[in-house]
């Protein structure tokens, strides 16, 4: 794909001006009232009372400012902040995220007639704006990575970076209307991109690098306090248990994918091994099993049964090339969703009730700890769904330590040369089988353990949950969010999983848009948005130019960390 | 760099004198119709470098691969230190025999540390549990891999390269990577397809120097090499392959008068040894 | 004995199915050792344009004479389709780790039965396929057996292809030209045998066969869906292991065997395990034995990967 190059010679000074001059008359009218229509993305209907979507706005007024102060400034300590593509960015996002709005207000209230002045002035401060941004002259920058601030700074930043994060997922959540959604949407991604462009990223995941304990901690401490932000309503809280079950299940089956370059087309079977073991043993009215030992037994047991699946299913076509063991995965998906079809007693054994599945699994209680109850700690309240999603999230941080202990060890070592180069590894004395099917059953085991607890945290388990289409959305959240990585995968699972919920309208086409990613992926940035380097490297072998700048990258980081 | 110890002039070729290290009967390897490797036996002793010679497509590479264990000779056997190895690469090299490839298979995106660490993998032992709970095994054991690993490199002339991508590294600088990883699975044997292939004349003396220094720790090594100054400059005992077989064996000194010698590599040229060429693994 | 001979003739029709289905699978892996699992797609759009089609330009009609149209048009659909996803999808990536062009077919796989269920009219569901006067209907009864007229038609169609294919691969220069690519692929590459066209050739073959396989199982089922690609795929490969992938006699043997080992599980296991409901997941059974016992198939596969 060309896309041709425009080439417009810069003029900074005006560019500058204009920048400055757009980003003043977006701020003031996001001050105006944008729409009639009060009902319309959250009421944009007051003047001088900005709604959220228009505070947003504002920011990127601010935000325009401050860059258009920094073109020609020569400041030291931002010598590596890419000004002027990071204002194109900005620009080109606030513009996309003003049409956006204005065509949903449009759209709504029926004809572009009925949008307000400030609407109409929003539209010509972000079109000023992406004019002045594209007359700013090219900048050279220093190394991002070199980029070393005091330690407190450096983890002040990425802190705050976490919190916007959430603060951006909480805001999505609450958004009930498609239209605020997506302009919401537009904006994080405005921002995000900016960032991006600027050069923030490149820093960040150095930075990151060197923080990695504080950081870890920070986003576990992050990610529990979450339920707090829902005033103790469920809505919410139950999409964010659905996620994190999702999410448990990509993370683990990153392990398999991502770090043993396993393709697993049948992952989701391995998860509902878990659940159906944790759904027959509960003591719900409808269980199969007579024995009810307590839950840990229980989970422990699903996520046995899950890994010796795994056993079974690996340990032949792990021996031959990965293509077969890819189909008989699939395969496997394919049976176990049958078995659990039929085991109805009608066409086998009465084990799961066939399609109708395991309904009325009570809650769990662990320890006297009752998951179905409300609790209250200080003056926030604790709901039921809020308790599996803290679990889910300690289950999530056990599956990302093992990840990350594994990837940075021999066995990781083992895995990443049976990627590059499966019979130079044998003839070095790898263990290649028994590090395939370690992790290969290994993703059964931890698929297995989240399974059990989504026995009780979902209201039943019924054989439609575990389809191909259900393996194929993980497989599309590791590889779409990046192989190998846990803030690619976190990031790919929660994307995949929230925006059909809030995006009702895009449901038909969400398989379509899926399996296109998928493709186009592949072909364009096959090692997903959020790249590991190794993995990177693997999928662009021919690339020398990147093969030097991961190196240096490298290289960098060795004597930033010694 | 150290210079290191010449071949001992005073000794007769080797046989009889050191323990016998590998043993190999009679190795037959057949591809459907044809004999690549036909009945060779070879004998090395510790402390022995040993010359694999022949034109190309004689068999040499696919003796290596039987020897490894990356082919399943279709009969013979191979004996380690007088213990029958079983054609499994990954037994073989925990028995004690390594090598190197002809065409270079290095773990490209991984640094050169990295690769040599991976050579250790066969005399490590740190498991799931260990490498999860981060016990002070995991951390005595990692902190030894790295440190054996930076001495191999070392030892190869690579010191300056640990953090540098394998696939970056200059040519002859793989091929000598390739020797450290070999040599970080501790083997007694260590099998070498054609080290100096497209290398300078002064890369070459390095290596020669290089495969004395590791025969020096106590190793015995296997080359095969089509530089024929290099081989009978370096080895105490030289095989000739010819089209799968054992032509000649001998002390360098016999085997370089010996007119069938002669006549098998003026011969390559002929059509019919031509057909046997190997179209993928020309040398580079 | 009847019920043999009944399930004996169910098996070689759905034998046959797989078997043509098969064939696309193990050439396309023979030259590029790519599991093209978009495959199954491409039978399911065969059956699809040979649909509209029929709709379309025969205008509905039921006479013999638009089953040849029929096949035509399903054929050309799904050999634009395979032509597309090779050039487009397959192609960029072929120096790429083996994960790439896996995931892309799943890629495009999920996003074509997606396609077909939002665009071709009532494809929510299954989809009513015409009767064709000769073809379908009044079926014969020999003895106490009944043979229906879809079984002789789907066997016919499978002798016929095979005959072809046979030709095909032994006297035209583009099927020579095949089999010595995937024997040695550098070496035909040598030889000046323009690798590109060969590869673009297998997927079109193998979709030619999808497509008639699609009209048969429509005609049999009296109607398709969008989703029937998914499990045909599956086993087709299945019977492309069972005959040693990249064995192209090996394929339509493995899908005739497939196909009786289904059809007589049904028949013969007594109790809760047996019948209908099962047939699937003897199928994969099978295909896990194979691969722990005969990895190479029953009939051996090509060998491939040297030190
Ligand atoms: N896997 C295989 N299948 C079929 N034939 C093979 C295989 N491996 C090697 N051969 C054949 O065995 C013969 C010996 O090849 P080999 O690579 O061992 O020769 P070589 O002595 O190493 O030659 P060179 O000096 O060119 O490296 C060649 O004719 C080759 O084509
Ligand atoms: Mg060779």
């Amino acid at each position: 794909m060309n896309i041709p190059k425009i080439t417009i010679s810069p003029r900074p000074n005006v560019g500058k001006a204009l920048l400055a001059g757009g980003a003043v008359l977006l701020i003031v009218a996001a001050l105006l009232a944008w729409s009639y229509d009060s009902t319309i993305l959250g009421d944009l209907s007051i003047s001088g009372n900005p709604a959220p979507l228009q505070e947003f706005a504002i920011v990127m007024g601010v935000v325009g400012l401050i860059e258009a102060a920094l073109v020609h400034r020569r400041l030291t300590s931002l010598s590596w902040w890419d000004t002027t593509s990071s204002a194109r960015a900005l620009a080109v996002g606030t513009l996309v995220y003003i049409v956006l709005i204005d065509y949903n207000i449009a759209y709504q209230s029926g004809g572009v007639i009925n949008l307000d002045p400030g609407a109409w002035l929003a539209l010509v401060g972000a079109l000023v704006m992406v004019a002045g941004s594209f007359l700013l002259a090219p900048v050279k920058v220093t190394n991002q990575l070199k980029v070393h601030g005091a330690n407190w700074l450096e983890i002040v930043v990425i802190t705050a970076t976490l919190a916007a994060l959430l603060f951006m997922v909480a805001f999505i959540l609450r958004g009930d209307d498609g239209g605020s959604v997506l302009a919401a949407l537009a904006a994080g991604g405005t921002f995000g991109v900016l960032l991006f462009r600027g050069g923030f990223f490149t820093w960040l995941s150095v930075a990151a690098a060197r923080h990695r304990p504080v950081i870890m901690l920070g986003a576990l401490v992050v990610a529990l306090l979450f339920p707090l932000t829902q005033n103790g309503t469920d809505a919410n809280m139950s999409i964010a248990v659905d996620i994190a079950i999702f999410l448990c299940a990509a993370l683990g089956l990153n392990i398999v994918v991502g770090l043993a370059g396993l393709l697993d087309l049948g992952y989701i079977a391995f998860l509902g091994t878990g659940a159906y073991v944790g759904a027959m043993m509960s003591s719900a009215a409808s269980a199969t099993i007579g024995w009810h030992p307590p839950f840990l037994v229980v989970a422990l047991l699903g996520a046995l049964t899950s890994a010796v699946l795994g056993l079974i299913i690996g340990s032949p076509t792990l021996r031959l090339s990965g293509d077969y063991l890819a189909i008989v995965t699939l395969a496997f998906g394919e049976i176990f969703h049958t078995a659990v079809n039929n085991m109805d007693g009608t066409n086998g054994p009465d084990l799961t009730h066939g399609p109708n599945g395991i309904a009325g699994i009570p809650d769990l209680n662990l320890f006297g700890f009752n998951f179905g109850s409300t609790h209250n700690l200080g003056s926030f309240t604790i709901s039921n769904y809020s308790n599996y999603y803290i679990l889910l999230v300690l289950v999530a941080a056990l599956i990302i330590t093992i990840f990350s202990r594994l990837n940075n060890s021999r066995i990781g070592r083992g895995w990443i040369a049976i990627r590059e180069d499966e019979r130079a590894a044998e003839a070095m004395g790898v263990n290649i089988f028994g590090l395939k099917i370690l992790a290969f059953a290994g993703g059964a085991f931890l698929a297995g353990l989240a399974g059990t607890i989504q026995a009780h945290a979902t209201p039943s388990v019924v054989p439609d949950n575990y389809t191909f289409q259900e393996s194929s959305f993980l497989l599309a959240a590791v590889v779409l969010g990046g192989m190998g990585t846990v803030v690619g995968v976190a990031l790919g699972a929660t994307v995949l999983k929230l925006l059909p919920e809030k995006l009702r309208f895009i449901e038909d086409y969400r398989l379509l848009i899926f399996g296109l990613a998928l493709v186009l992926m592949m072909r364009f940035r096959p090692e997903g948005l959020i790249a590991s380097r190794r993995r990177q490297l693997e999928f662009h072998d021919e690339d020398e130019n990147l093969a030097d700048i991961v190196q240096e990258e490298h290289v960098d980081e060795q004597k930033a960390n010694a | 760099m150290s210079t290191a110890t010449r071949r001992p002039r005073d000794t007769e070729f080797a046989s009889g004198k050191g323990e016998v290290l590998l043993q190999a009967s009679d190795v037959l390897m057949q591809f459907g119709g044809l004999t690549a490797v036909k009945d060779v036996n070879m004998t090395v002793h510790e402390g022995e470098i040993v010359g694999l010679i022949g034109p190309n497509g004689a068999g040499k590479t696919t003796f290596f691969n039987c020897l490894t264990g990356l082919y399943k000779p279709t009969s013979g056997e191979v004996r380690l230190a007088g213990e029958q190895i079983p054609p499994k690469p990954r037994k073989v090299v925990k028995a004690g025999m390594a090598r190197t490839f002809q065409n270079i298979r290095l773990f490209g995106n991984m640094t050169a540390l990295e690769n040599v660490m991976v050579g250790t993998y066969c005399r490590t032992t740190s498991g799931v549990l260990t490498t999860v709970l981060r016990g002070p095994k995991f951390h005595r054991e990692e902190k030894e891999t790295r440190a054996k690993a930076q001495e191999l490199l070392d030892f190869v002339g690579l010191g300056h390269t640990t953090e540098l991508l394998a696939r970056n590294l200059p040519y002859g600088d793989q091929r000598r990577l390739e020797v450290a990883r070999a040599l970080a699975t501790d083997p007694k044997v260590v099998l070498l397809d054609e080290p100096t292939a497209g290398m300078n004349p002064q890369e070459t003396q390095q290596a020669s120097d290089l495969i004395f220094r590791i025969r020096d720790t106590g190793r015995a090594v296997v080359v095969i090499e089509h530089d024929m100054r290099f081989i009978f400059n370096l080895c105490d005992r030289v095989l000739c392959l010819v089209r799968g077989e054992v032509l000649v064996e001998g002390s360098p000194e016999q085997v370089q008068s010996d007119p069938r010698v002669i006549e098998a590599y003026i011969g390559t040229g002929d059509d019919d040894d031509f057909d046997d060429d190997d179209v993928q693994e020309g040398p580079a | 004995m009847t019920q043999f001979i009944q399930q004996l003739l169910n098996g070689l029709t759905v034998g046959s199915l797989y078997a043509l289905i098969a064939v696309g699978y193990t050439v396309v892996y023979g030259i590029v050792q790519l599991i093209n699992f978009a495959h199954g797609e491409v039978f399911m759009i065969g059956a699809f344009g040979s649909l509209a089609t029929w709709q379309v330009v025969c205008q509905k009609s039921t006479g013999l004479w638009v089953l040849p149209i029929m096949i035509v048009g399903g054929a050309l659909c799904s050999v634009a389709i395979a032509l597309v996803m090779e050039r487009f999808a397959y192609r960029p990536l072929r120096n790429a780790p083996r994960l790439a062009p896996l995931i892309t077919a799943i890629g495009i796989s999920i996003a074509l039965q997606r396609a077909i269920q939002l665009w071709y009219p009532g494809a929510t569901s299954n989809v009513p396929y015409p009767s064709i006067d000769g073809v379908t209907g009044g079926s014969l009864t020999v003895g106490s057996v009944v043979i229906q007229r879809t079984t002789l038609f789907t066997l016919g169609v499978l002798v016929v292809s095979a005959a072809a294919l046979y030709i095909f691969i032994s006297r035209t220069r583009t099927g020579k030209a095949m089999v010595a690519v995937s024997q040695d692929p550098d070496t035909a590459r040598l030889m000046g045998i323009n690798v590109d066209r060969i590869i673009a050739a297998a997927f079109a073959m193998g979709a030619i066969l999808a497509a008639l396989a699609g009209v048969a199982q429509g005609l049999r089922d009296s109607n398709v869906s969008s989703t029937m690609g998914f499990l045909a795929g599956l086993k087709a490969f299945t019977a492309a292991v069972l005959g040693g992938i990249g064995n192209i006699q090996g394929a339509v043997a493995g899908g005739l065997v497939l196909g009786l080992i289904e059809a007589m599980a049904t028949q013969y296991i007594p109790g809760q395990f047996g019948g209908n409901a099962w047939s699937d997941v003897y199928a994969f059974i099978v295909l896990i034995l194979v691969l722990v016992f005969r990895p190479q198939g029953l009939f051996g596969a090509r060998v491939v990967d040297r030190a």
